[in-house]
């Protein structure tokens, strides 16, 4: 049983299979090779003069997610606010990156499953990572990245589903359609985390009514889908969950809207959701519609999914495979 | 930032202060249309008290005040911190004869009126809800015994009150405000001589700030001490704003957000700051609390706000009563060694701040503020220490276990008591209170004892529950300071060995100040209430108009028994919670 890591779904190299599925993030981002050095290397402006050149409307929770995947930054970081008390992205990146490390030594598994001093050491990771980005949203109410962190420190300090909603509204006043915020609300939205089905369901589908043509919100329909199948646990119940028709009408209509969409542009975490698509449709048996999503998948992969499945690697090939063959 | 700097020269004499003097005590008059208002104040406060003594200087207030009953003026006491006003409002002879009055009777009170008086005190008290705050900041001693019932009043004698208003309702340790037309004639303040006092020691049951505790379920407080200036008076109002944009308006989480001021008159003043909550939504409100206190730390400070605090704030200073409004702060400040400020310096000093000193205010606040979350909350996440609920160390001595065998422990030394609790990392929690630092001994007539330290920790000693023999109970009680002693009247029921829920706090490591009531039994004291409120009018209705002539005497005397029997039974577990909580 897994949950979610907070982070960007990391995506490993998986060698072997041929052609094996790609779960390298950097394939499907090329610029993802260039942040990695960056940060490897310290290089602050190079850094902030990439960020700060991104297009408006860029989720740059990715680009703070990548920055924060290696824990040799935190060194630089922790200078540079040393310097800078007041830089955003820094106190973002180091927030993200302590938050990472929190839920590394935490690991996935469930709360009964970790032990005093795991928690311990993860509560004070977040509680660290939680005062930077107080101070990075005070700073700047309309930084997405460092509201996107605090959906994740709210989550693993559990300070409560209110909370969880009003820092994600905090977010979506100057960013309505924030796809990592949104994901991030869901997750604690859902019953593992003390929400509802019907409200993790709810915020899904809000999500997919209220995003542009062609945007990824409709991906959330998908998530959510996931975790309930996921969290039904025996098999004949999930494959009754999947078989509901309304579930199959949904995710056709969110595929529609999102990843199907003419206007679709393969935004930020395009990989996870159309692999969503992809694993759901397959579990539910409709190869037709999964065979589309892995073609348009190419061999990308990412961990999510494909690790609630099982093994991601083996995973990935038997459905696309399978769905593959199905078309022939 | 001077945007405009009205010194328009409107009337300042209207807003000038006077000092003169009456019987040589110092005395503040300044010109008002109207009636003549004046007020005598005293150093004195119930931060001057002790825990075992607390209410003595407001049962001074009350005794003062009692022979002017039925004067049909305006006229009123009011006992603070460490300060003690008596104010009138009326003709100019009748102020003569109010302040008159008020001399003659602290000269000589009314003592005849002690007991009466003493349960007038007890009515007021149920009232009265200063809150947690003082107590967690400061402890059981000084500033921190507003938090407190006003415990001493009972066992007080005559010679004790007399005593109290020798030492400190002094003519040198007061100051007369006077403002009107013109002063009055025929003015004399007839008050027994003594010094003027300094200001109550400022104490503190705070190891780091920022700090919180969790309490209650009204909402989320919050006080800091700050330089006591024009910007800290105006970060007040900002902060106010800002709480009742984020909170009330853009999230829709409060109803209510408020800050108040309070100079201490020492050069600090304390900043306090409040926001209600919907019931379900106290971690939001408690989020969105913490983020505008975040924001206004991190200098995003809105020029506008500035300028509507600041306006408000000259409007205040040039109104019509102005003067009559600062009067009485301008008199504590006089009595604490500040002579009173002219309103040109004033003014000056409210067009010249800028958002960069709110900004050092709200950093300063920050440093020092101490945090109350509703009950089941925390705010360590937000890099607030934990307010201590337990000692650091248990005494050494006699040792009982509880009867109850739920792990907890009493223990007797020879310097104090502790009650110890396994804790969850298998360590021992201890509460203790040592002897030379115990504020006040509750003492009930069944044998329990209550002993409060000065830190504002508490340790239950009830011999029921931890077997605790007469011998060592005799030994505790000759231990303890006598002045700390406090016999307070038959409990309705001493806590038992059966019922194990009415231990120590252990679970928490609490027991710091008396068991706070929580809000599921202050729900149930309304509901319990209200049903007995509803079931003693119809028993009473019954007992009254039921004697129908169509029924026998038996069956009405029957009916009207069991309806009062289910009164009484609704009624009991009210009473119990009643007596075994105070208000949170």
């Amino acid at each position: 049983m897994s949950q979610a890591s907070p982070s960007i779904r990391r995506m490993s190299s998986a060698p072997g299979a041929d052609p094996g599925p790609d779960f390298e993030l950097a394939s499907a981002f090329p610029e993802v090779t260039w942040l990695r050095r960056a940060a490897a290397a310290a290089d602050w402006a190079g850094i902030r003069q990439y960020h700060d050149s991104l297009p408006p409307g860029t989720d740059r929770a990715f680009v703070v997610g990548v920055l924060a995947e290696d824990d040799g930054f935190e060194h630089a970081l922790r200078r540079q606010l040393a310097a800078v008390p007041n830089d955003v992205l820094a106190l973002t990146v180091l927030g993200t990156r302590l938050i990472e490390a929190g839920w590394e030594i935490r690991t996935g598994a469930r709360a009964k499953n970790v032990s005093r001093e795991q928690f311990k050491a993860f509560h004070e990771h977040l509680r660290e990572a939680e005062q930077l980005l107080i101070r990075a949203t005070a700073l700047d109410p309309s930084y997405d990245a460092a509201w996107a962190a605090r959906l994740n420190t709210a989550r693993g300090l559990s300070l409560g589903q209110n909370e969880s909603r009003r820092r994600y509204n905090r977010l979506a006043r100057y960013h309505p359609h924030h796809f990592t915020g949104q994901a991030r609300l869901l997750q604690k939205l859902c019953p593992k985390w003390g929400g509802t089905w019907e409200e993790a369901h709810g915020f899904a589908r809000e999500c997919l009514l209220t995003s542009p043509d062609g945007a990824l919100n409709g991906g959330l329909v998908a998530e959510a889908h996931i975790e309930h199948w996921l969290d039904l646990g025996a098999d004949d119940k999930r494959t009754e969950y999947l078989r509901q028709p309304h579930v199959h009408a949904e995710l056709v209509e969110a595929a529609q809207r999102s990843v199907f969409h003419p206007q679709f542009a393969r935004p930020y975490g395009w990989v996870t959701v159309q692999g969503s698509f992809a694993a759901l449709f397959s579990l539910i048996g409709d190869t037709a519609q999964a065979a589309a999503h892995f073609r348009a998948l190419g061999n990308l992969a990412s961990d999510y999914p494909w690790s609630y499945l099982g093994k991601p690697a083996e995973q990935y090939v038997q459905h696309r495979d399978t769905a593959l063959r199905g078309r022939r | 930032m001077n945007t405009q700097n009205p010194q328009d020269g409107q009337s300042t004499s209207a807003a000038t202060i006077h000092l003169t003097e009456v019987d040589g005590i110092p005395t503040l008059f300044a010109y008002a249309p109207g009636p003549l208002r004046a007020g005598l104040v005293f150093r004195v406060g119930t931060a001057d008290e002790t825990l075992a003594r607390a209410g003595v200087t407001h049962l001074v207030e009350h005794l003062a005040l009692y022979r002017h009953g039925l004067a049909d003026y305006h006229y009123n006491g009011a006992t603070k911190a460490a300060f003690t006003h008596f104010h009138v409002e009326g003709a100019e002879h009748e102020i003569v004869d109010y302040l008159h009055g008020v001399c003659g009777s602290l000269a000589d009170l009314p003592m005849e009126r002690l007991e009466t008086e003493k349960e007038i005190l007890r009515t007021e008290e149920s009232r009265r809800d200063p809150g947690q705050l003082p107590l967690w900041r400061y402890g059981a001693q000084g500033y921190g015994l507003v938090s407190y019932p006003e415990w001493g009043v009972r066992n007080l004698r005559p010679e004790d009150v007399r005593h109290w208003t020798g030492t400190w309702f002094t003519g040198g340790n007061a100051v007369l405000w006077i403002a009107g037309e013109r002063f009055p004639a025929g003015l004399a303040l007839k008050l027994p001589p003594g010094a003027r006092r300094p200001l109550p020691a400022v104490t503190s049951a705070l190891p780091t700030t920022p700090a919180h505790f969790a309490d209650g379920q009204g909402g989320v407080l919050l006080d800091a001490v700050v330089t006591d200036t024009t910007a800290a008076r105006l970060y007040a109002g900002v902060l106010e704003r800002e709480l009742s944009r984020a909170l009330r308006q853009e999230d829709g989480n409060s109803y209510t957000a408020a800050t108040d001021y309070t100079s201490r008159r020492d050069g600090h003043a304390l900043l306090t700051a409040f926001a209600d909550s919907l019931p379900a939504k106290q971690d939001a409100v408690l989020g969105g609390f913490v983020d505008v206190l975040a924001a206004l730390q991190a200098g995003r400070i809105a020029q506008a706000d500035l300028e509507a605090v600041r306006t408000r704030a000259d409007a205040g200073l040039t109104a019509a009563d102005a003067a009559v409004r600062r009067l009485p702060g301008a008199a504590e400040d006089l009595l604490a060694g500040r002579p009173p400020r002219g309103l040109d310096e004033l003014r000056h000093e409210l067009w010249s701040v800028t958002p960069g000193q709110l900004h050092a205010v709200a950093l300063e606040a920050a440093g020092t503020a101490l945090l109350q979350v509703p009950s089941g909350h925390s705010a360590s996440w937000a890099g607030y220490a934990e307010a201590p609920v337990r000692s650091t160390y248990a005494v050494t001595g006699r040792r009982f276990e509880a009867v109850a065998k739920d792990g907890s422990a009493l223990v007797v030394g020879d310097d104090g008591v502790s009650v110890t609790v396994r804790g969850r990392d298998g360590g021992d929690l201890a509460v203790t209170v040592p002897y030379r630092s115990c504020a006040a001994v509750l003492s009930w007539p069944d044998g329990g004892r209550r002993l409060i330290g000065t830190d504002g920790l508490a340790v239950a000693v009830e011999p029921g529950l931890y077997g605790v023999d007469a011998h060592t109970m005799a030994v505790l009680d000759a231990a303890v300071p006598p002045h700390a002693r406090v016999q307070l009247p038959p409990r309705q029921s001493a806590p038992r060995a059966e019922a194990p829920a009415a231990a120590p706090a252990a679970e928490s490591g609490g027991a710091a100040s008396p068991a706070r009531r929580t809000g599921g039994q202050t729900a149930a004291l309304v509901v319990l209430f209200l049903l007995g409120g509803l079931f003693a009018f119809i028993a009473l209705a019954t007992t009254v108009f039921g004697h129908d002539p169509d029924s026998s005497t038996g069956e009405w005397l029957g009916l009207s028994g069991f309806l009062w029997a289910v009164t009484g039974l609704i009624v009991w577990p009210a009473v119990r919670i009643l007596r075994r909580t105070r208000r949170a």
